[in-house]
């Protein structure tokens, strides 16, 4: 059986070898074709609703971007209401989820006891595996009746101070650009927090030991050497946040309240892009449509840039760590 | 001197109150959504939201949408899985340092985020309209669009969670493999795989974890249907779309049902997502 | 024999057994450093050879260019010439297939597949020879008997072999080696995560693999060397500086650099 099971090895190798040369290039030609369709999915997406929106883009051109008038009937289209009402949104969403990020953070690194630590950073990150729409049905059955509730109160108070008053009088519908910015902040706030929580935990401890022996409080410590050491990281963090805000369709679409008025209030109610495609897509036909899309590959851009420049400032990090 | 010192310590404590406060915050939200869809849904929850289709309206059921949902959530995660574990193992194994590696990794976190409602548009433009004019405007919306849509939500997050748990296998097992003389594709497919199976396992479930709640991609995508079916070239509901539906819906009695639904949802996502935690958390421990 | 061999030694060549391996003018590049300067050597039929040296020397480089495993990771580089049985073995014509049948290698850290000790073994079998089911029982028990595991896992050859001790599993991992009939088997520190006693084990297991197989180990504990080792090659920063009998180079090293190698003045 020895000699036997020997001669036949011999003979095969050369062939084998072969076969297994030919099975390895296929293999990897394969692989390489799924991992080019990760590629095809962005592109084809930016082309694609480029292309959807040829009509509307070839009519008007840079006029789409900067006209406010959105009136299907007369089948006029401009994108201006869309476009504030997502960066108003996104901003609001910012303004709030940057600084209570930013202390989940710093509780969770530095302040909390070890045994809550975990526990409590699962629970903020379930809230980012909550789908968007109920963010969507809580905001408009729940958290809109409650912004009514208390626009009066901002009316008074926020909507008398100079300068910014302006932004808080209106009525108190509880539907509008505050509310849909708030539910956001909500939504992206576990995205920032925990960028935030894991470059934080990659200061060096020397770093920080180091300053503590000089006798400063956890405050300084943080402010001082930490947020400094991690600055890139933090904005690629807040970045991403913002990227996901710009993005967001079902959270904002119900508490919206789509109206294509730019108001300088932010309890008026508002639209976004990614809410008047969803609430007008179906309905819509030929240069409506085209519009539509069109929304989309603007939506897609700039949230594409965003989050590049996200990646960018977190890579920073991972390469000063030498990862 | 003690006046400096007294005033570092106050700003110390305030800062380290307000980062206890704004972290009670988060969870207050947390708690606030969970106990709402809760309340709400387990109300809303009776027997006939399984056995009846959404014709009925008030008096119907959501069994339509589940097996809509059932139906696009399992065949998007069969395209996307397959295509995204290949390409997370091309990272891993046969484009850790190259320039295409890098560019390819870079891209996907970048799709990982990237807006899904444009995705919903892009599948809109790619399939249902070719679809349409193939079809003579027989078929034009369909379940299998829809799986397409959630199939590019998925898509990115197996290929990231492919990638770095193949990257996490030790290189002595590849070393290992070759010295027997194993070619690439047989260690690839046999040994590496076995080895992160249950880190890409995880990345499969978080994958449909997210793509189960999707919705915006679907609206144009698979439309929603009132009936029952199970063709994948038919118009089809599922629960995201039919509580879209609901809320935009004055009827309070349909706002109930959407409720159930969205509770449907929430303990399908979460219960998802406790499992990969502890399915990794395991992995991880055994791993070394 | 030994003795024999240490009258017709001569210095950086093989012994009076013929040659397996000849090593000719060998350098090695990684990312552009020169790490392996020159090397010549023979190493002699089955017979033991061990590699020597402090961290860094080039020991485990070399051992890795036998089979061309380095060829593995981009931007490494092996010059010059390695024949087997007369044969250049880093002309790229020369198949891997082959080169990896014939030379087997056990590293440094146990490394069992993640599946059955039975599919361990046979899984490398499998893709080089079409074996019938009862061939296949017999030829995994010759190999774990030969790798004297067989009577420690014949009642649980289906169970995981990620179950089995470190000692256990790099003698699984010998075993897989010479399931394939390889007739050069590469050990690169193949004791350093074992306890004292699963050291031993493959010691002994080294000694009896011997009549079989010619032998190259990679080792930093000198004492392993002595023991269990026919020839013994000292290298330091990249060159050979000393190839001869074990007992020659523990007894009367013939280099200064060997002598305080082995004296424990450095390393």
């Amino acid at each position: 059986m020895h000699a036997t099971s020997a001669e036949p090895l011999a003979r095969d190798t050369e062939h084998r070898s072969r076969a297994d040369a030919r099975h390895d290039l296929i293999f990897r030609l394969l692989l390489r074709c799924c991992a080019l369709i990760v590629l095809a999915a962005l592109l084809g997406a930016a082309l694609s609703t480029l292309w959807g929106g040829r009509d509307i883009l070839f009519k008007d051109g840079l006029h789409f971007l900067f006209s406010s008038e959105w009136n299907p009937v007369e089948d006029k289209y401009g994108a201006l209401a869309p476009i504030v009402g997502t960066l108003t949104t996104s901003l609001i969403a910012l303004v709030i989820a940057v600084p209570i990020s930013f202390g989940i953070a710093l509780f969770l690194t530095e302040i909390a006891p070890n045994w809550m630590r975990g526990p409590v950073a699962t629970a903020i990150e379930l809230l980012a595996a909550i789908p968007s729409i109920i963010y969507g049905m809580w905001g408009l059955f729940i958290f809109a009746p409650f912004m009514a509730s208390i626009e009066p109160w901002m009316n008074d108070t926020l909507g008398n101070i100079p300068l910014i008053g302006q932004l808080f009088q209106g009525p108190p519908l509880g539907l509008g650009l505050l509310t849909a910015g708030i539910v956001l902040a909500v939504m992206i706030l576990p995205f920032i927090s925990s960028v935030m929580r894991e470059v934080f935990r990659t200061v060096p401890a020397r770093l920080k030991e180091s300053s503590y022996a000089l006798g400063s409080t956890t405050w300084e410590v943080v402010w001082d050497i930490v947020l400094p050491y991690t600055r890139s990281a933090v904005i690629g963090g807040i970045f991403l946040g913002l990227g996901r805000a710009l993005g967001e369709t079902m959270a904002v679409t119900f508490v919206l309240g789509n109206s294509y008025n730019i108001t300088a209030s932010l309890l008026m109610p508002g639209t976004s892009i990614s809410s008047s495609i969803a609430n007008e897509f179906n309905e819509a036909v030929g240069l409506h449509r085209s519009a539509l899309i069109a929304l989309g590959f603007l939506l897609f851009v700039v949230t594409f840039i965003v989050l590049l420049i996200a990646r960018l400032m977190l890579r920073q990090l991972a390469r000063k760590e030498g990862r | 001197m003690s006046a400096v010192y007294a005033r570092r310590r106050i700003v110390n404590v305030v800062a380290l109150g307000l980062s206890g406060v704004a972290t009670l915050i988060g969870l207050m939200f947390l708690v606030w959504i969970l106990w709402i869809t809760a309340q709400s849904g387990f109300g809303a929850l009776k027997l006939s939201l399984f056995t009846k289709i959404t014709a009925y309206g008030a008096d119907g059921g959501l069994s339509n949408a589940i097996v809509g949902s059932l139906i696009m959530d399992l065949l998007a995660i069969l395209i996307c899985a397959p295509i995204g574990i290949l390409a997370g193992t091309y990272l891993a194994e046969y484009a850790s340092t190259t320039r295409l590696g890098a560019t390819i990794r870079f891209l996907n976190d970048i799709l990982l985020s990237a807006p899904s409602i444009v995705l919903g548009l892009f599948v809109y433009v790619i399939v249902v309209l070719p679809i349409n004019s193939l079809t003579g405007g027989a078929i034009s919306f369909s379940g299998f669009a829809g799986s397409v849509a959630l199939a590019l939500i998925g898509l990115p997050v197996i290929v990231r969670t492919t990638d770095e748990m193949l990257q996490l296998v030790p290189g002595t097992l590849r070393e290992a493999s070759l010295s027997l003389g194993i070619p690439q594709w047989k260690l690839t497919m046999q040994v590496l795989m076995r080895a992160a199976f249950s880190g890409i396992l995880t990345g499969v479930l978080l994958a449909l974890a997210r793509l189960a709640g999707e919705t915006a991609p679907l609206l144009f995508t698979a439309f929603g249907n009132m009936y029952m079916t199970a063709h994948p070239l038919d118009k089809m509901a599922s629960l995201p779309q039919t509580i879209f539906q609901y809320t935009n819906d004055p009827d309070p009695a349909l706002h109930a049902i959407a409720w159930a639904g969205a509770l449907l949802i929430t303990l399908f996502v979460l219960a998802l997502s406790l499992l990969t935690r502890i399915l990794f958390s395991r992995k991880k421990v055994s791993y070394e | 024999m030994n003795d024999l061999a240490a009258a017709t030694a001569a210095p950086l060549t093989g012994a009076a057994v013929p040659a397996k391996i000849k090593v000719r003018d060998v350098h090695f590049y990684y990312n552009g450093y020169h790490a392996l300067k020159g090397i010549n050597m023979d190493i002699p039929e089955k017979q033991v050879t061990a590699i020597i040296g402090p961290s860094g020397c080039g020991k485990s480089t070399l051992l890795r260019i036998f089979n061309r495993i380095y060829a593995i990771y981009p931007k490494l580089e092996a010059k010059g010439n390695i024949e087997l049985d007369g044969e250049n073995i880093l002309d790229p014509s020369y198949s891997m297939n082959r080169l990896r049948t014939k030379v087997g290698m056990v590293f440094q850290k146990p490394v069992p597949f993640p599946m059955t000790i039975f599919e361990n073994v046979a899984y490398g079998i499998r893709h080089h020879e079409r074996l019938s089911r009862a061939d296949m029982e017999i030829r995994v028990e010759q190999a774990l008997r030969s790798a004297a595991l067989w009577d420690e896992v014949k009642d649980k050859l289906k169970q995981s072999a990620l179950g089995l001790s470190g000692g256990q599993q790099q003698r699984l991992c010998i075993a897989r080696g010479i399931a394939l009939r390889p007739e050069v088997l590469l050990l690169d520190e193949p004791t350093s995560a074992l306890d004292p006693i699963a050291t031993g084990r493959i010691e002994q297991l080294v000694e009896e693999l011997k009549h079989e197989y010619t032998i190259v180990i990679v080792t930093h504990n000198m004492q392993q060397a002595a023991r269990c080792s026919d020839r013994t090659a000292f290298m330091y920063l990249g060159e050979l500086i000393e190839f001869d009998n074990t007992e020659k180079i523990f007894t009367k090293p013939g280099k200064k650099q060997t002598e305080d190698y082995i004296t424990g003045r450095f390393g």
